[in-house]
């Protein structure tokens, strides 16, 4: 058989999906058959998710199989062209993308009023993307004041939105 | 046939007013921004809007969200012609031809083209919906259990195959996935609660909607910001207005690519993306200049724009008369018309036979709002396209979180949302498709319902699945799927009749 690309996460994904899979099938059989409540048994409610569990397990299985044959344990074939320079500018990208925005809806918001959650995260997020460590001081106020004007009017105008607008008690 | 007149006549005097006028406009203008920006999708879009528009009166709302979907997935042909990139998954076939066109200098040419094929295409799926539609909610007053039980695995079944070109297990998976999430929470049927571990918050199950903006609009986010900007091929326009002599050149191509559209766009889960791909296919294989396709050609760009658009009134069919969306955005419509009060399903035409014909309105009107801002807005378009993903990406974020917890008010919505976004992005890295994942989240409380009420029904008798006649549609249907996407039956059926890998 060909070398799939994602060969070997496949047979990971797989592994884990046959493990859910049973785990879900034995929550359900655990599930309360109702029979005090004299309920018809076709009816019990770990029927469905119990054979939803099966059947996750069995396409985890075959995936497992597939790429266990298809190149898992031998080098694996690239996704892109991308030289490892590039592959680690975009892993830098996507950590701190996630890390903003985990702060910003995990830690900020419900913590601290909505306004000031939002103006923070826009700005930072703004100037983190775009400092460039050489760049002209003239140029780097401009973006700053950019990224502050966006903040302020992204923290101005979605709360006034929600609040005033819809009716809704923001966090 | 006169009764359907009828209600055609008084649906649209629901819409004779200015409101109507303003919300089309300032929708639809939402909606192609927002398509046309890689990154931001129709469902997303739609999503979002659901969000800002659940105050508002059902048919003001539901016709805000139509005319921004339409909008999108014609707004997404802008980025796949200047950019390379589809605004939309459903703008992914433009690419092919669109962007060599505006390589070459014919940028302008391009957009109007795809201007009036997607403004002719959503006219062909209009006008099966409004024929179809009605039929079909007729059949669907037959459907039982057994068949609700089906059309639930069918439409995992094709979605999955079809969703995912080369790997219908993973489409396969994303669906069973969806079904499972689905079973989270109070079962239907005795509301005993399930898979919630002591956690309250999780008793109410999952709501589709931050499923949605986590799915389609936070892995999004994290998935644009990962990648290399793009650049724009042209900051030049030629004519955007396109000749008729191009368009009665292709009106064949035009014709079946509307009618493709339609029919892929009424097939559970599947959407405008592959409705595109298979009028482009068709095209292709159909074309006298069939060595034109992927370096320009104008017919291959008006089969792709004519596929997706008439695959928004085919994904619509299906949601409103069977509850059972046709498309991702067309999901989160649906579950936006349940928000708003509405009962889609085959009782439609009995209970509100005007909102049928309503949302052919709507759909009509966006689309003419759509050709009208197309042909006019091209520059001013084009410079939205120039915005720095940096400074778009962080308010877009902040809209995906407020947005979700603006309909319950509950924090844990936010979690969900969160949740999605790192999930979706993780499978849409190891290709595993979307759409079949949140058609299974909504298919998962029909399939539950629907199996354990019919062995009720049938006292644990098995044939009623297998002989009744829709039923035996649906299940051999399904096999045929699953045994086409066998390698091993698809090498033995090349055998048997001849057909060679090309």
């Amino acid at each position: 058989m060909q070398a799939r690309p994602l060969a070997r996460a496949d047979l990971i994904t797989g592994v884990i999906l046959v493990v859910f899979g049973i785990a879900a099938f034995a929550e359900s059989w655990g599930m309360p058959r109702l029979e005090e409540r004299s309920i018809n048994p076709w009816t019990a409610p770990g029927l469905v998710p119990g054979l939803l569990g099966i059947i996750i397990a069995l396409l985890g299985l075959v995936l497992a199989l597939r790429s266990a044959f298809a190149g898992a344990f031998g080098p694996q074939v690239p996704l892109d062209d991308d030289t490892p320079e590039e592959r680690r500018a975009a892993s830098r990208r996507l950590a701190l993308c996630s890390v903003l925005c985990f702060i910003y809806a995990v830690v900020l918001v419900g913590h601290i009023p909505f306004w000031l959650a939002t103006l923070l995260f826009v700005f930072v997020f703004i100037v983190s993307f775009e400092w460039q460590r050489d760049e002209a001081w003239p140029m780097r106020a401009r973006k700053l004041a950019i990224a502050a004007l966006i903040a302020v009017l992204a923290a101005g105008f979605i709360p006034y939105m929600f609040e005033t607008l819809f009716l809704v008690r923001l966090p | 046939m006169f009764e359907g007149l009828g209600h055609l006549f008084a649906a649209f005097e629901t819409f004779a007013n200015f409101t109507t006028v303003f919300n089309v406009c300032w929708a639809t203008l939402v909606g192609i921004t927002i398509g046309a920006l890689p990154g931001l999708t129709a469902t997303m879009g739609v999503a979002l809007l659901t969000t800002l528009t659940y105050k508002m009166a059902p048919e003001q709302a539901i016709l805000v969200l139509i005319s921004c979907y339409v909008g999108a997935i014609y707004g997404g042909s802008r980025s796949a012609i200047l950019l390379n990139i589809p605004g939309t998954p459903a703008n992914a076939a433009t690419t092919m031809d669109g962007f060599p066109l505006a390589k070459a200098g014919r940028a302008g040419e391009a957009m109007g083209l795809a201007t009036t094929s997607s403004m002719i295409g959503t006219f062909i799926g209009i006008f099966f919906l409004a024929i179809i539609a009605p039929a079909l909610a007729e059949i669907a007053l037959d459907f039982q259990s057994y068949e609700y039980f089906w059309l639930a695995i069918f439409g995992i079944v094709i979605a999955g195959q079809m969703c995912s070109f080369d790997d219908a297990l993973k489409g396969w998976i994303a669906g069973f996935l969806g079904l499972f999430v689905a079973m989270i929470g109070q079962e239907g049927i005795h509301a005993e609660e399930r898979f919630v571990f002591g956690w309250s918050e999780l008793s109410g199950g999952i709501a589709l909607i931050p499923a949605l903006v986590g799915t389609f609009g936070v892995a999004e986010i994290l998935t644009v910001m990962r990648n290399r900007a793009a650049e724009l091929a042209t900051s030049v326009v030629d004519h955007v207005v396109p000749r008729l002599s191009d368009l009665w050149h292709y009106k064949r191509t035009i014709v079946r690519s509307g009618i493709i559209g339609t029919a892929v766009g009424i097939i559970p889960g599947v959407g405008e993306d592959i409705g595109a791909w298979i009028s482009y296919a068709a095209a292709r294989r159909a074309s006298k200049e069939r060595d034109q396709f992927g370096k320009g050609s104008k017919e291959g760009l008006c089969a792709a724009e004519t596929g997706n658009n008439a695959a928004i009134p085919g994904a619509i069919i299906p949601a409103l008369t069977l509850a059972v969306p046709g498309s991702a955005p067309a999901a989160v419509l649906l579950a936006a018309m349940l928000i708003h009060g509405l009962r889609p399903g085959p009782m439609i035409m009995i209970e509100s036979p005007d909102f049928v014909f309503q949302v052919v309105w709507m759909v009509a009107m966006a689309t003419l709002a759509m050709g009208i801002f197309g042909i006019l807005l091209t520059r001013p378009l084009l410079k939205i396209l120039k915005v720095p993903r940096e400074r778009l990406m962080p308010v877009v974020f902040v809209l995906c979180v407020i947005g979700p917890y603006a309909i319950t008010l509950r924090l844990f919505d936010i979690y969900v949302t969160l949740f999605f976004g790192v999930l979706g992005f993780i499978l849409r890295e190891m290709k595993y498709p979307m759409a079949p994942l949140v058609l299974g989240v909504i298919l998962g409380d029909i399939l539950d319902k629907s199996l354990r009420r019919a062995l009720v029904l049938a006292d644990g008798d098995l044939t009623p699945f297998f002989f009744r006649p829709i039923s035996a549609v649906l299940w051999i249907t399904t096999a045929l799927v699953i045994l086409s996407a066998i390698p091993g039956v698809q090498r033995a059926a090349a055998r048997v009749f001849g057909w060679n890998k090309a």
